[in-house]
């Protein structure tokens, strides 16, 4: 299976592709629009800051692929800050605006009044699955690395997965042809190694 | 139980923390007397396959002689494994923190570089994101007090560790590694007194390692607040490994991934 893995220059793409190919995947790393455009699947990584990520995707023109693609119904995967570029508004060193294909903004974790919540959000936490079924989260899997400063909120009815880290939020969504995550499957193991399998037989 | 499962917080994180010395892992006791502890990509893919919650790779010739760090020894180490990756030893600047990213690492621990040039963690931490800006304090106990220390010297610094700390923090760091110089490779337990110590300057997570020479020294340090816990002598010299340390702290009540 060709996944194309879109390079916009943050962060662990060789991460991203070696576990494409452990999951049997073909990766095709690429920073082309025009093969963006016609990839069959898209995983689109990230680290870092959000804000950072997006102006890189526009900059090298990757903003209008991924949107093509997208509305092509191609099966697309957003990691970390991959996925916080989907929101309309990202706060993280400015105010940026993000692809908005996802109604929410991505703000600072709110480690409330608890003095045991840590930021940055670092190690393996367990995930509570929502209401909505997703095809590409297992129902077996509940640890996964979470590694992150910011969050999306105020997501609409499309979340698969929560995490209670301070305040509970979105860590997964899923809609369409779309799906995202906050944590990195490509760095959790065999749980991330089974999303990733899930995602490349996914037919949506 | 101890709290964790009720606040929801992450679990527990139990941290191979291995030397790389010469393209081979090596282990010594307080930062000397290295001895041979195999091949870098074949431990590192065994421990990942057990559980290691994240691995930590130092090059520890980097810094001590001003040489390139072994980036070569890296790549192979994160092709082989499925846990997130630090990689530490000579980022004394931004292009090289940029080949270790690019050679596969997840985050880098900056420790010595960080103290010559403090600026150095905000350059990375604009660029890579807090997260992936580990800084790495070494300390030793001299006249009943905690004191940094520098491997390359075998000196004290003059710089306090309470204003250390506070200051990486607000210039970027995403992580602290603790190491109690002293207990490394001793045996003796950890040092969960520092740890507070630190614990109460930063709100970042903190990753405590020197002296662990059983399974119930890491069960205590958990107990006592510690929950992210490096581990060298244990996993190399010893018939200790991952899943029996899982299922070890698992029974004493403790949240370990599963």
């Amino acid at each position: 299976m060709k996944v194309t893995v879109v390079d916009y220059g943050a962060g662990n793409i060789g991460s991203v592709a070696n576990a494409l190919w452990r999951a049997g995947g073909e990766p095709v790393v690429t920073s082309d629009p025009d093969r963006v455009r016609s990839a069959e699947r898209i995983v689109l990584p990230g680290v870092g800051a959000a804000g950072a990520a997006i102006k890189a995707i526009r900059a090298g023109g990757l903003d209008q692929a991924l949107d093509s693609a997208r509305k092509a119904g191609r099966p697309f995967m957003g990691i970390c800050v991959g996925m916080q570029v989907l929101a309309d508004e990202l706060l993280e060193f400015g105010n940026h605006r993000g692809l908005g294909w996802v109604r929410g903004i991505v703000a600072a974790i709110d480690p409330g009044e608890n003095k045991s919540v840590r930021v940055p959000h670092i190690g393996w936490s367990e995930i509570d699955l929502g209401a909505k079924r997703s095809s590409v989260l297992g129902s077996r899997d509940r640890y996964f690395y979470f590694c992150h400063s910011f969050r999306l909120v105020r997501d609409e009815g499309i979340a698969v997965a929560t995490v209670a880290h301070g305040e509970p939020y979105t860590c997964a969504i899923e809609f369409d042809n779309v799906f995202a995550c906050q944590f990195h499957p490509e760095k959790s193991q065999i749980a991330g190694q089974r999303l990733i399998e899930r995602f490349l037989a996914w037919k949506p | 139980m101890h709290g964790n499962r009720e606040l929801r917080l992450p679990a527990n994180r139990i941290i191979p923390s291995l030397l790389l010395r010469r393209g081979r892992l090596a282990k010594g006791v307080r930062f000397a007397d290295y001895r041979d502890a195999g091949a870098p990509a074949t431990i590192c893919r065994a421990h990942s396959a057990q559980g290691a919650d994240e691995i930590l790779l130092l090059d520890i010739e980097a810094s001590h002689d001003g040489r390139e760090s072994d980036f070569g020894a890296l790549e192979k180490v994160a092709a082989e494994i499925q846990v997130p990756l630090t990689f530490g030893g000579g980022m004394t600047n931004l292009d090289r923190i940029h080949r270790a990213i690019e050679a596969g690492a997840d985050k880098v621990c900056l420790t010595t570089a960080a103290l010559d040039r403090p600026d150095l963690i905000e350059e990375a931490a604009q660029v890579y994101g807090a997260q992936a800006v580990m800084v790495g304090i070494d300390v030793v106990r001299r006249d009943g007090d905690y004191k940094l220390y520098d491997h390359r010297t075998g000196w004290t610094v003059s710089k306090q560790l309470d204003d250390w700390v506070g200051e990486a923090v607000s210039r970027g760091a995403g992580e602290i590694r603790l190491c109690a110089v002293d207990r490394e490779g001793t045996r003796q337990g950890l040092d969960t007194t520092l740890h507070d110590r630190v614990r109460a300057r930063v709100n970042v997570p903190i990753i405590l390692e020197g002296g662990v020479g059983d399974l119930d020294h890491v069960a205590a340090a958990m107990k006592a607040g510690a929950d992210s816990i490096g581990l060298g002598t244990l996993l190399v010299f010893s018939d200790n490994n991952l899943v029996k340390v899982r299922r070890f702290l698992a029974n004493e009540g403790l949240k370990v991934r599963s």
